[in-house]
């Protein structure tokens, strides 16, 4: 049974200008022990369609339909008092900016025994205890003594790990880690993400990673789905989109990447994307994609109404009118 | 950023290098410190904050001490002493009544540094409680609790004073607290909710929402303690503003009541004879000026110890 499912999840911003549709009818499902990718660029819903399962959106935005479903418990009815107990608890959350996500006032102790002494029924000591296991868990060494410093003392990659550690002490069933890696340096992110991926093993948990790096989906996500403007365009498994991407907007990413091997790499230039994304509160009754997609034209289908999310292959879902396979003079396997 | 086999083996080794580094550096720093410590450190090593701290204290030790080992009565009129120029049997020398005004300006001293201090206690509470509360729930309370405080903004500083003193229709220690407190509450409660609601925005506060902390945690547990460097560098601004507004006010007569005296009302007797006797009003007048220098220095000092990205600029 799926620890995840997402139906129908719209969730607005109100603005002076009208509703911002920041998710639009964004529906997945995540299977226990597995990690979904979910990638986009910036604006696209990926953190609001975090949030808005966490219940921790703004107070401007709300969740207009759809249901949250997790572990068999409907999230979107739950009251305030309620979605507190969940989070932190059965869903965990760890943010873009280690540096600013601790308490400069809190030792780094006080802030992860903060969370089990809030879900557990736990001892002072006890905690304590636990917090030195979770420190050494996420490789920092000297944990005991580390324990009484103060945020300031740990470096980047050191409080992110901390941030781990806070989220794992209760246990949960689905971690969120939302562009967990994004304001770390190079060298640092994959070791952070090592470590996501070992411990979601060890606690038997799902994990959620949010990101607009394809780097970081290819090395942490089982699947991935790809969102533009608050839709979820293209769902597959990670290999299966990497090989195969059916999407536009998937293939386009892909080749926006630069290349590091291959016949006149240094010669070659990145490809940008050209437009920009819609404005999401005045949506055309059209593919979102269908002006900066080099295949549409005005005459298609696309330009007349959304797209209808389909399956295109087993397991592969795609909105597009014209994926990569359907397109006139494809050739068997595009390339990324 | 697909990687290829020799790409993933030439990251490993980047990898493990890495964390090599980064336990090496995890276990480096192990002298223990606090925020505290770190800004006692860069307090003390603030010259000019350093002589001001010392000189507050003096004049605290001035004015709790002095009566104890004086050995005249405060209130004692000997004609035969009246005007007396400081010497060293009277170091402050006498006014009109032959007081000894080294004894009368310690009283004065007292005070007014006990209505300085009661009212800044009574500001802080009243300011930090208005301007969390505000800052924190936001929305149509906020809204309302701001448009509230603008419109007390729009009154003058003393008439207000002097109004709420007319209501309580008397003027002793407790009615003078009560009359500088609400005519000056203002600017911490403004100040507060600011900073309450930067901070409400931190990443450490939403962090705190996702691990399921209610608001009560969230405000006294992650807010007001880092609101706690603002508030100590608020009381030695305030403590001065206070202590000036109720030497305003007994200057103008409507301080404590004769014999007894604050630094106001000291520099009040003074003040006709200032061409024929300056002594009377230049000592309370000093003394007054010396405690809020001194407060401003701490101050100044203290925010500059409190807020390390300060540090060496100072």
């Amino acid at each position: 049974m799926a620890i995840l499912e997402v139906d129908d999840l719209r969730t607005y911003f109100k603005t002076r200008r009208g509703d911002v549709r920041a998710v639009d009818g964004v529906s997945f499902s995540l299977e226990r022990g597995r990690t979904l990718g979910i990638v986009g660029e910036s604006g696209c819903g990926k953190s609001v369609t975090a949030l808005s399962m966490m219940g921790l959106l703004a107070s401007t935005a709300r969740i207009v339909t759809g249901s949250i479903r997790f572990d068999g418990r409907e999230l979107t009815t739950l009251s305030e008092h309620e979605l507190e107990d969940v989070r932190g608890r059965q869903i965990a959350m760890i943010f873009q900016d280690p540096m600013t996500s601790l308490n400069p006032t809190l030792t780094i102790g006080t802030q992860i025994t903060e969370t089990m002494r809030r879900h557990l029924d736990l001892s002072g000591d006890a905690a304590r205890k636990r917090a030195i296991e979770l420190l050494e868990e996420v490789h920092i060494t000297n944990a005991r003594q580390r324990l009484d410093d103060y945020p300031h003392r740990y470096s980047g990659g050191m409080r992110q790990r901390v941030m781990i550690a806070i989220a794992l002490s209760c246990n949960p069933k689905l971690l969120i880690a939302d562009e967990p890696t994004t304001a770390l340096d190079v060298t640092v992110q994959a070791g952070i993400l090592d470590l996501l991926e070992e411990l979601r093993e060890e606690h038997e948990m799902s994990m959620i990673i949010i990101t607009h790096d394809m780097g970081v989906v290819a090395e942490a996500a089982d699947d991935i789905a790809v969102m533009y403007a608050g839709q979820i365009v293209e769902q597959a498994s990670a290999e299966e989109l990497f090989d195969h991407p059916e999407h536009p907007y998937t293939e386009a990413l892909l080749g926006a990447l630069p290349q590091l091997e291959g016949e006149g790499v240094r010669a070659s230039r990145l490809t940008a994307i050209p437009g920009r994304p819609p404005d999401l509160v005045d949506l055309p009754d059209a593919c979102r994609f269908a002006p900066r997609c080099p295949y549409a034209n005005p005459n298609d289908e696309c330009a007349k109404h959304v797209p209808e999310l389909r399956e295109i292959r087993q397991g592969h879902l795609v909105r597009s009118a014209h994926p990569t396979s359907e397109r006139a003079g494809a050739l068997a396997g595009a390339k990324p | 950023m697909v990687l290829n086999p020799q790409e993933e083996s030439l990251r490993e080794t980047v990898v493990s290098r890495e964390s090599e580094e980064l336990r090496f550096e995890a276990g480096a720093a192990l002298r223990q410190s606090s925020l505290w410590r770190d800004a006692l450190r860069r307090f003390t090593h603030n010259r000019g904050a350093l002589i001001a701290m010392v000189a507050f204290l003096i004049m605290l030790l001035y004015v709790v001490v002095t009566p104890w080992i004086v050995p005249y009565d405060p209130n004692n009129v000997d004609f035969s002493a009246s005007y007396l120029t400081p010497t060293w049997s009277h170091p402050f020398g006498t006014d009109q009544f032959g007081r000894d005004l080294f004894l009368r300006t310690a009283l004065g001293g007292r005070i007014s540094i006990g209505i300085g201090f009661a009212a800044t206690v009574a500001i802080m509470v009243i300011g930090i409680l208005y301007g969390a509360i505000s800052g924190f729930v936001g929305g149509w309370l906020d809204n309302g609790m701001m448009r509230i405080l603008d419109a007390l903004y729009g009154l003058p500083y003393l008439p207000f004073a002097i109004i709420t003193l007319a209501i309580f229709g008397t003027v002793n220690f407790w009615t003078m607290v009560v009359a500088l407190t609400v005519a000056s509450w203002f600017t911490t409660a403004r100040v507060m909710r600011g900073q309450i609601i930067t901070l409400k925005e931190n990443d450490y506060v939403r962090s705190a929402r996702a691990i399921g902390a209610r608001w009560n945690r969230i405000l006294f547990r992650h807010l007001l303690p880092n609101t706690l460097g603002l508030v100590i560098v608020f009381v030695f601004l305030e403590l001065p503003g206070v202590v000036l507004g109720e030497a305003f006010l007994s200057f103008l007569g409507l301080g404590i009541n004769p014999p007894n005296a604050s630094w106001g009302s000291l520099a009040q007797d003074g003040y006709t004879q200032y061409l024929s006797h300056p002594h009377i009003i230049v000592i309370p007048s000093v003394a007054i000026a010396w405690l809020i220098l001194s407060a401003f220095f701490i101050a100044d000092g203290l925010r500059d110890a409190l807020d390390p990205r300060t540090e060496g600029a100072a």
